[in-house]
């Protein structure tokens, strides 16, 4: 990687030039194209979930979804520092950061403030808050790669890593997003497949409930669209939420044994 | 009965003038810091209610039933709109402002262009920066860092509605018209607001003064002969303000440097097509009925609400669910129709303000 003296080019960076080259790929709406990394167009990329990740938290868990790699951890419920107010329901403090090497371009990360909010709406329909007044219960998301679909993992591994914690929840939370390019919807997109989307559309469910916590929608939209991606995203949901309770049993069978 | 009932009934009666001081029971200290405490907390969750809204117990059975009944507590039926008053230029330095007032609840709004370079991902397309200011006059909690997160929940909730898709599909503005020089320079729309008075449903008033605010801009058409100097010519115009923003020459040299000469000059202008910006309706959910614009108090009442935002093709351009409660899906697709149902008329009403200004100003 040295440069050779009279080389004005002494070391090395990713060349912006080839995402001008992809677009052609994706306005294509009628031909059948191939997303990037195989799936088809309704197809979940493989999850990878583990509790327990982190030592001194509460309750914590890593979730890698395709390129998308997130770690949550919980602490409390505790004392909070925040709030001097007295309150007989606890309080949910949720914080998303994202690591300065998590997207292909290095960045401060900090365009996505508003992920607090959302991740903090997300959850507070599902936690029990009752169960421990006075106290805050915390929960830092940290992304170390952002490869798509970042929020709705987030949120998915954020009430795992609650459960983890021992936190009193009506059920577990999954999340899944959809884009829309073209006249197809597609499930769980990539960084790529997102920058080029018309339009997105993330829902957060409880499938035992069937309850929808957070519903967002980007982009024209008609109708029966609306519908259509409304049951993929639900239907999806319902399966995470499955690979996530079993992946809550795998971890205290491991632990008895 | 339990002390929480307690606690309410006691801030109840003391509201009510003229009667007696209710006997102090022994717990009177916990009970005078609790309804304040209780009150702060529990709406404090709700993000965009503004003030600390205390209801008696009584006070919030009025509000369902009444909803239930098709009758709100200032008369209005379920899906009725407060009265809308509009005024447009009210800030004379920016390109386009206007300023809305829905029952009690005023937003000011101004977009201002200014020259700026497109970013190196999108070099086609200009830029937009929507931000929201809730100024402390709307409610005392507003001041410093405390309205800082409504804003940025306002704000986030606005870009989703009005700029669409990445791409660029379904964006009410189109971004692709702003450019002027393809990756060196294109116009920069800030678009600012402010919030003076909080009483109830902000995002849909603030929906409504963008959208009048952008169509008192203009348009922005560039006209590129092919030359050896490649000339582009902007047509800006203000249609209110005499201080028209002028048709600009903007020179690029052959070798393609970064010096550009900008020349301006007075001239004529296009009118910029706003009709494809969406309206945003809120569709509060207390008890099992739907009602729409929504005072503070009935706010402090809600279970979720959701914010669609329709365009006029009947479209849905942006949806945001608030409120932590869970909807059942089913419900949601419900609350998508009422809302396109009810935004034709909050259309209507916003057009018939447009032409009534535009034709006020044709005759100055």
């Amino acid at each position: 990687m040295a440069g050779r003296p009279g080389t004005n080019q002494t070391s090395y960076s990713p060349s912006l030039k080839t995402q001008k080259g992809r677009p052609p790929i994706f306005k294509d709406g009628d031909t059948d194209w191939v997303r990037p990394d195989g799936r088809g167009f309704h197809q979940c990329r493989p999850a990878f979930i583990r509790t327990g990740a982190v030592n001194a938290a509460s309750g914590s868990a890593y979730a890698e979804f395709g390129n998308t790699k997130v770690i949550v951890s919980v602490f409390g419920p505790r004392e909070s520092k925040k709030a001097m107010m007295y309150s007989d329901i606890g309080r949910l403090n949720c914080n998303v950061s994202y690591t300065t090497f998590a997207t292909p371009v290095r960045s401060q990360g900090s365009d996505h403030k508003e992920f607090s909010s959302m991740l903090h709406k997300a959850l507070e329909g599902a936690v029990i808050l009752e169960t421990f007044p006075k106290t805050t219960v915390d929960v830092f998301a940290l992304v170390l790669e952002s490869g798509g679909s970042d929020l709705p993992v987030v949120i998915s591994c954020a009430s795992l890593a609650l459960a983890d914690a021992g936190i009193l929840m009506y059920d577990l939370v999954a999340s899944v997003s959809l884009s829309c390019l073209g006249k197809n919807l597609v499930i769980d997109p990539i960084l790529e497949e997102e920058s080029y989307q018309d339009g997105s559309l993330m829902v957060t469910f409880m499938p035992s409930r069937y309850e929808v916590t957070q519903l967002t929608v980007t982009g024209e939209w008609s109708t029966p669209k609306i519908n259509e991606g409304m049951q993929l995203c639900l239907d999806a949901c319902s399966k995470l939420a499955k690979i996530m309770r079993s992946c809550l049993k795998e971890a205290t069978t491991t632990s008895q044994e | 009965m339990t002390w929480l009932d307690l606690a309410l009934n006691h801030k109840g009666m003391d509201r009510i003038k003229g009667i007696g001081a209710p006997p102090i029971p022994k717990w009177s200290l916990l009970t005078r810091v609790l309804p304040f405490a209780f009150s702060c907390n529990l709406f404090c969750a709700f993000y965009f209610c503004a003030g600390m809204v205390g209801l008696s117990l009584g006070e919030k059975h009025f509000i369902q039933g009444g909803i239930a009944q098709d009758l709100r507590s200032d008369g209005r039926k379920r899906l009725t709109y407060r009265p809308l008053y509009v005024e447009t230029g009210v800030i004379p330095q920016a390109n386009g402002s206007a300023r809305v007032r829905i029952g009690a609840t005023e937003v000011v709004s101004s977009v201002k262009a200014e020259l700026g370079k497109p970013g190196s991902l999108q070099p086609d397309k200009g830029r937009v920066t929507i931000y929201v200011d809730c100024s402390p006059t709307a409610a005392p909690m507003f001041e410093g860092r405390g309205g800082d997160e409504l804003s940025t929940d306002l704000s986030v909730a606005l870009q989703r509605c009005l700029l669409g898709g990445k791409s660029g599909a379904g964006a009410g503005i189109d971004l692709s018209s702003l450019i002027v020089v393809e990756g060196k320079i294109c116009w920069d729309l800030y678009i600012d607001c402010l919030v003076i008075s909080s009483d109830g449903n902000l995002l849909d008033t603030l929906g409504a003064a963008i959208k009048l605010a952008a169509s008192f801009l203009i348009s922005f058409v560039t006209d590129m002969r092919n030359s050896n100097n490649i000339i582009l010519i902007l047509f800006l115009k203000a249609a209110l303000s005499n201080t028209g923003i002028p048709r600009v020459h903007v020179a690029a040299g052959a070798s393609g440097d970064d010096n550009t000469e900008v020349d301006i000059s007075d001239e004529e202008f296009l009118q910029f097509d706003t009709s494809d910006i969406p309206v945003i309706v809120t569709l509060t959910k207390i008890g099992r009925h739907y009602i729409v614009d929504a005072t503070s108090e009935e706010e402090s009442e809600m279970n979720s609400a959701v914010s669609i935002s329709v365009n006029r093709k009947g479209h849905i351009c942006g949806l945001t669910k608030r409120g932590g409660a869970g909807l059942d899906p089913s419900i949601i697709l419900d609350m998508i129709s009422v809302a396109k149902h009810v935004s034709e008329q909050l259309i209507n009403k916003l057009d018939s303000e447009i032409a009534a200004a535009e034709a006020g100003e044709e005759e100055s």
